[in-house]
């Protein structure tokens, strides 16, 4: 019955960009994720979302189209970020919480000079992967493809850098450059993410497959296949599952993110014992 | 060290500064001059219209809603507060549209500022009451968190007959404030629902001959009141009114299937929100995407062009006609 | 005695602060040289300049080698235990970085990447441990990956900056002895840095002794048959090199 209820789903145009998208998606806030997370710089992903914020109420402000207005000012603020770490001597939670919270309280001036919060801000806040519209999917198709490309060219490289950047140094790699291509690139995620799950929810994309990975991987790759497994399987679970059940879409994909880290942690612990 | 004292010297003083200007803050009272005309801010845009037909240039009214901005979530600023306590007549709907006006009636205690709420004697609907979902499973309707309106349906000025009870107060709240030309707004007030009452005539008879009597509507169904008096049913995807992120995706296929199985050639919008529904819907079922306005707040344009509530009632009635035909 | 790099007059500055200056000595192919002095000599300061980590103030650092780039020099960094048992990689995983150095764009793994891996971890007695995940490795297992790490790009240079501090006595020995191991049979070239003055002693052929500036470089001979040595370090910290080494 509830398969009956899935073919009949794909019928609509919606459900089927919210797959394609979710997908997309998700697959690069889990290749990001692992290395953000192994990097300790988890919170990034909070941040940035914050930092979304505050350029979607501006683009709103301003009656342009939130994504062209969002990537590259979360960009700077990932730079931004990342220049207070190695500058002004914060340690990077820090760093992102001071650029995080900045970001709200001027997204809140921002509002309230479009004199309050409306619909639109709202959907950010939350996701609205349902109503994407077809410029949107092309450009998060076309970013999400790119982010993956760099993702895997520089794979190994970034492998080394984050397990031990001396080392890395030692072996010719620009470590500094990589930091900032992390950063670009989990800014551009974070930016087509806030779609689907919203501000409030996307950093649990980033953090969630990579720590239910590392109750159980057995080794690097094998991290990166569990990761991008859980991922993938959440948003599709997430989409069918609200369709069927009637739930909010984001938050029942991260509800399906947080159920397969309870799975792996048991596993890991009954099989420690 | 010296610096430092320096620096704490400065913080000091300019903490002091701050203090003492704020003390300075006196209450300002609304004062009104022998031949100063009345002023009037009322909250959403029918009530503005309602006072500029009963009291013409006698009086200065405007309304609180910036020019294209969505109601729902509208909080005043201090600036907005504090106008209202210098004006002389402040009118709202009532305490489920505006949940923030108590607030502003606890401020003016004490003050010579009248306030006048429009839904006073009106049998106000549940929410609930005239919600209409068709699943295929049996759903019932939980409280939704986003309820700012606590479960009360606030818009009640779509339905004209109602329309007169707000005009009614409307009048008694500016003979209060303005006894000496009670005679002119009592009159004025009279052939001013006697318009309403015309629309509702209009609208009763030109709506009587329907078959197909169910709005599809891709939004926030505002036209409870309307819909209970013209004998209608509607279908939205949002339960309540306040401002949702998202709809959930059933209800969404939810519409898409009706409008497909009725063969509707419409699908219905609301006002001043980016239709991002309606166009899910429309590209899906080919249907023509029609704005229905409810009438809370206009956009500067129908600002700048004088439009009226009854036109944009007019509006309506001719947009139903034309897709449930 | 084909000399391997060059080290001339090299200066290196923190800051004001002066680390290192007029540093001059050669690196021989098949050396052992054992890099000594006390805290805050340079000797790290040294390594990191070698290896292209810090800026040089003055002076220069040459390769005699006939090949267009730079050799591959093997790294053993000081601290390098990883402690983070929760880092999800395999051994093998972690010396095959090892192998990224000469690799340009995507660095992607091959066929025979695998193979180099798999014959060092063969060649330090490793090779059982291959899938395990680094952190659950003992002390003297993860310095062996390590090393292993450090081999497996074939290097012409191997460099260690305090290999044993963390590791009990009796891994180290064993440690010691596969290192030796490695420069007699497998004439792999090593500059060694350590405070363990015993074991410096003890193993390496050369000793490079620093306080800021070369205050020794030769032989071991060399060293327990000076005068100038005898009076600098005193007869009886002179005599307690020499007798370990013999």
């Amino acid at each position: 019955m509830y398969f009956d209820l899935i073919v009949e789903s794909l019928e609509f145009d919606f459900i089927r960009r919210a797959l394609l998208v979710g997908i997309l998606i998700s697959l690069c806030c889990a290749f990001l994720g692992i290395f953000l997370v192994l990097r300790k710089l988890s919170m990034i992903g909070d941040g940035l979302a914050h930092v979304s914020f505050a350029t979607v109420a501006l683009a709103l402000f301003l009656s342009a189209s939130p994504l062209i207005v969002t990537i590259p000012l979360v960009v700077l603020a990932s730079f931004a970020i990342l220049a207070l770490s190695e500058k002004a001597g914060l340690h990077g939670d820090a760093a992102i919480g001071l650029v995080s919270s900045f970001s709200i309280a001027l997204g809140v001036l921002i509002a309230s000079l479009a004199r309050g919060f409306n619909v639109d801000l709202m959907s950010y806040l939350f996701g609205s992967i349902l109503v994407i519209s077809r410029a949107e999917v092309i450009i998060s198709v076309v970013l999400s493809f790119l982010v993956l490309a760099v993702v895997i060219y520089y794979f190994n490289s970034l492998f080394v850098v984050t397990y031990d950047e001396d080392f890395a140094r030692v072996l010719g790699l620009n470590t500094r450059v990589m930091n900032y291509l992390v950063a670009i690139l989990t800014a551009v995620t974070i930016s087509l993410g806030i779609r689907v799950v919203g501000t409030m929810l996307i950093s649990s994309l980033i953090v969630f497959p990579t720590v239910t990975a590392l109750q159980v991987s057995k080794g690097f790759k094998s991290s990166i296949l569990i990761a991008v497994t859980v991922a993938v399987v959440s948003v599709i679970l997430g989409v069918f599952s609200s369709y069927i059940f009637n739930l909010p879409t984001g938050a029942t994909i991260v509800l399906f993110n947080g159920a397969f880290f309870l799975i792996s942690f048991l596993v890991r612990r009954l099989r420690l014992v | 060290m010296k610096n430092q004292k320096i620096f704490m010297l400065v913080l000091f003083s300019i903490l002091l500064v701050l203090l003492f200007t704020g003390c300075d803050q006196a209450a300002e009272e609304p004062v009104t001059e022998e031949g100063e005309k009345l002023l009037i801010i009322t909250t959403l845009f029918p009530q503005y219209d309602f006072v500029k037909q009963i009291a013409g240039d006698k009086v200065i009214v405007t309304f609180l809603l910036p020019p294209g901005m969505e109601p729902h979530s509208f909080e005043p600023s201090p600036r907005d507060i504090a106008d209202i306590q210098k004006a002389d007549l402040f009118i709202y709907t009532g305490a489920y549209m505006e949940p923030w006006a108590e607030r502003i009636i606890d401020a003016a205690e004490g003050k010579t500022l009248l306030i006048v709420d429009t839904s006073i004697g009106i049998d106000l609907m549940d929410e609930d009451d005239h919600h209409h979902h068709h699943h295929d499973e049996d759903e019932h309707h939980d409280e939704d968190e986003h309820h700012e309106h606590g479960g009360k349906d606030p818009h009640f000025w779509l339905d004209p007959l109602l329309a007169k009870i707000m005009v009614d107060h409307i009048v008694e709240g500016l003979i209060q404030v303005d006894p000496d030309h009670e005679g002119y707004y009592r009159e004025n007030g009279e052939t001013y629902k006697q318009q309403l009452q015309d629309l509702h005539d209009k609208i009763d008879s030109s709506l009587a001959g329907l078959e197909n009597r169910t709005i599809l509507y891709a939004g926030h169904f505002a036209f409870g009141y309307f819909a209970a008096r013209y004998d209608l049913d509607h279908i939205s995807p949002y339960e309540g009114f306040a401002p949702d992120a998202e709809p959930t995706p059933g209800n969404i296929a939810e519409l898409i299937k009706r409008v497909n199985e009725s063969n509707a050639k419409v699908i219905y919008y609301e006002e001043l929100i980016e239709p991002k529904v309606a166009k899910v819907v429309a590209e899906q079922t080919g249907a023509e995407m029609v704005l229905l306005h409810g009438a809370h707040n206009v956009t500067t344009d129908e600002l700048n062009s004088g439009i009226t509530y009854i036109q944009i009632m007019e509006d309506n009635l001719a947009k139903l006609l034309e897709g449930l035909q | 005695m084909t000399p391997l790099m060059t080290i001339e007059d090299l200066a290196v500055r923190y800051g004001k602060h002066q680390v290192l200056s007029g540093i001059s000595f050669v690196i021989n192919k098949g050396d052992y040289i054992g890099v000594a002095g006390p805290n805050g000599s340079g000797k790290t300061t040294l390594i990191k300049a070698m290896l292209g980590l810090l800026p040089v103030a003055e002076g220069q650092i040459s390769f005699n080698n006939n090949a267009a780039h730079d050799p591959y020099i093997g790294y053993l960094p000081q601290k390098a235990i990883q402690s983070d048992g929760l880092f999800p990689a395999t051994v093998r995983e972690v010396v095959a970085m090892g192998l990224l150095a000469p690799k340009k764009g995507p660095r992607f793994y091959n066929a025979s990447d695998q193979e180099k891996v798999g014959k060092v971890l063969k060649r330090l007695d490793i090779d059982d441990l291959s899938d395990h995940k680094i952190g659950s490795l003992s002390g003297g297992q993860q310095q062996r990956v390590l090393l292993a790490r450090a081999l497996a790009g074939s290097p012409s240079l191997l460099i260690l900056d305090e290999p044993t501090s963390a590791l009990d006595p009796q891994i180290r020995e064993s440690f010691y002895e596969l290192l030796g191991d490695l420069n007699r049979v497998d004439g792999v070239t090593i500059l060694l840095v350590s405070h363990d003055m015993a074991s410096i002693g003890k193993y390496t052929k050369k000793l490079l002794y620093l306080d800021r500036r070369v205050i020794f470089f030769g032989t071991y001979e060399e060293f327990c048959s000076s005068e100038e040595m005898s009076s600098y370090f005193g007869p009886l910290s002179q005599h307690q090199i020499c007798w370990r080494h013999s």
